[in-house]
């Protein structure tokens, strides 16, 4: 049996459970529940060549108070990291938690999620800082939780970079 | 470690055990169940087999296994049955124990103190965003309402150009205009011999004396209470009791008429100082706005025709005004007489020239 570990890392309310909710069971809720520690779900994806059961660990937010464990990541094999298009700072807290996971277990496999594309009126990311992120080779994408925009690509990308 | 007494060391053991639903795995050396223990129930984990491999079975120890760094901890992870443990991994000899504690309760209370936080938060964000573009929006308004005004007020100005001020408000307030007035003096003054000077002195100098000529006409208009109604070539009509009325326009408009024709004197055209052919009448006209794009105010009656037609017959640098204006005059304007002259359209016409 083929399974992963992966990540999903980001700041508070930026959407981290939505989208494995979105991922694993297609649903959306309006509700904000933040997470406090993890929570751990399951999803077999279909590649070309094989199958693979994709173990989320669905991790409480950043924020100042700083409820992150990197303990929690032990074993993974890829990262989701999450940013909130209408909030700025989540950018930054996406990517200072990847450094920190780095720092503890080396560099693995990644994929950048801009969440939120449906409140188009509120996005505060340049297209152009999208565009030098990719430029470095990285996989980023503009989803939404509501829609379910983008959601499969983003983890189906990362499901053939783990399996490579 | 000084130990605890037995009876504390029981207590202990039993009030965890309780409280904390305490379950284990124990994992063998080839990452196999080797046994498990306690409250399994409470987990989830009573369909744990012996023999299996343990990640199979338990998908949240996928990558843990086999692990570099025990004891290992991980508070707070829910399981798939929904009760929330906190996991602790710790070796002995050939085999390493998987201990679960339950969690649940500590989780349930932290989130709710995290979820009024993080509310908090995220509620101040927001209403920082909103100031930042309410901000922004008001900077924006403030603006185009600079831009706005400026724009009114040369609207503004350039009516002023065009009206009188009065005319101005009352257009502005979408009214129509035609009034009677029943004593105005109206005066046309024109060059004398402009036609073949232009034509010899070309259009740049043309222009420059036209321009000369009608700022001095503007000017005085001002200095002395009359209005300048239009321009018809090289002649210029001038009011005055318009459009407020006033008893001593005649004087006015011969003051008005001496002053022009000494102002243009100072500028020469082909060579000669300018000339002026004067004519003024005195009496009742209607004045109105016509056009609704380009306005024109405007003035009409025989007392403008006629006006004109003793302009007309002026001879250079003369000031020809009509018996009606002379008499409004009185005294104190000793003006010479003309002989009566036939003007077209009016008949015999009694004239009077002002002096020099």
């Amino acid at each position: 049996m083929l399974q992963k570990k992966i990540c999903m890392l980001g700041g508070f309310s930026v959407g981290k459970t939505s989208l494995v909710r979105r991922f694993v069971k297609s649903i959306f809720s309006e509700t904000y529940l933040t997470t406090v520690g993890v929570k751990i779900d399951k999803k077999s994806v279909a590649l070309p060549d094989k199958t693979v059961d994709l173990i989320l660990w669905d991790l409480a937010g950043e924020d100042d108070i700083g409820s992150f464990r990197v303990s929690h990541v032990r074993g993974a094999t890829g990262l989701v990291l999450v940013v909130d298009g209408t909030r700025a700072a989540t950018l930054t807290a996406a990517l200072t938690l990847r450094e920190r996971v780095e720092a503890e277990f080396g560099a693995m496999p990644f994929v950048l999620l801009f969440n939120k594309s449906d409140l188009a009126d509120r996005w505060v990311i340049p297209d152009r800082e999208i565009d030098e992120l990719r430029q470095r080779g990285w996989q980023v994408y503009l989803t939404s939780a509501l829609s379910g925009e983008h959601v499969d690509d983003a983890f189906l990308k990362l499901a053939s970079m783990v399996t490579k | 470690m000084q130990r605890l007494p037995r009876e504390i060391g029981n207590w202990i053991y039993d009030f965890f055990y309780n409280e904390r639903a305490i379950a284990y795995v124990k994992i063998d050396a080839q990452l196999r169940t080797a046994a498990k223990g306690g409250n399994v129930q409470h987990y989830g984990l009573s369909s744990l087999r012996i023999g299996k491999p343990v990640a199979d079975q338990l998908e949240f120890m996928e990558g843990l296994l086999p692990c570099p760094e025990l004891p290992f901890h991980m508070p707070m992870v829910e399981l798939p049955s929904g009760r929330v443990a906190d996991l602790h991994l710790f070796a002995d000899d050939d085999c390493v124990w998987l201990l679960f504690l339950d969690a649940t309760a500590e989780r349930d209370n932290k989130q709710r103190l995290q979820q009024k936080a993080y509310e908090m938060t995220l509620l101040q964000e927001r209403e920082r965003q909103l100031n930042e573009k309410l901000h922004s929006a008001n900077e924006a308004l403030r603006k185009s309402q600079e831009g706005l005004s400026r724009e009114y007020q040369r609207a503004e100005a350039l009516l002023l150009n065009i009206l009188p001020a009065s005319i101005a408000e009352r257009l502005k307030a979408h009214k129509k205009i035609a009034d009677n007035h029943a004593e105005v003096s109206v005066l046309f003054a024109d060059i004398v011999g402009f036609t073949e000077r232009a034509r010899s002195v070309g259009a740049v100098t043309t222009l420059a004396i036209l321009n000369y000529f009608f700022k001095a006409a503007d000017r005085l208009a001002e200095r002395h209470g009359c209005e300048k109604i239009k321009t018809i070539g090289d002649c210029v009509m001038v009011v005055a009791g318009l459009p407020t009325a006033r008893s001593d326009h005649a004087q006015a408009l011969a003051h008005y008429a001496v002053e022009l024709r000494k102002a243009v004197k100072r500028e020469s055209f082909a060579g000669e100082p300018i000339r002026l052919r004067i004519g003024i009448h005195s009496g009742p006209i209607v004045a109105g706005v016509i056009g609704k794009r380009r306005f024109a105010y405007d003035l009409w009656g025989e007392t403008v025709n006629l006006a004109s037609r003793i302009q007309t017959s002026a001879e250079p640098s003369e000031i020809r005004i009509s018996d009606a204006t002379r008499q409004l005059l009185g005294p104190k304007f000793a003006c010479d007489p003309l002989e009566e002259t036939e003007l077209r359209g009016a008949g015999r016409v009694r004239m009077w020239r002002l002096p020099a």
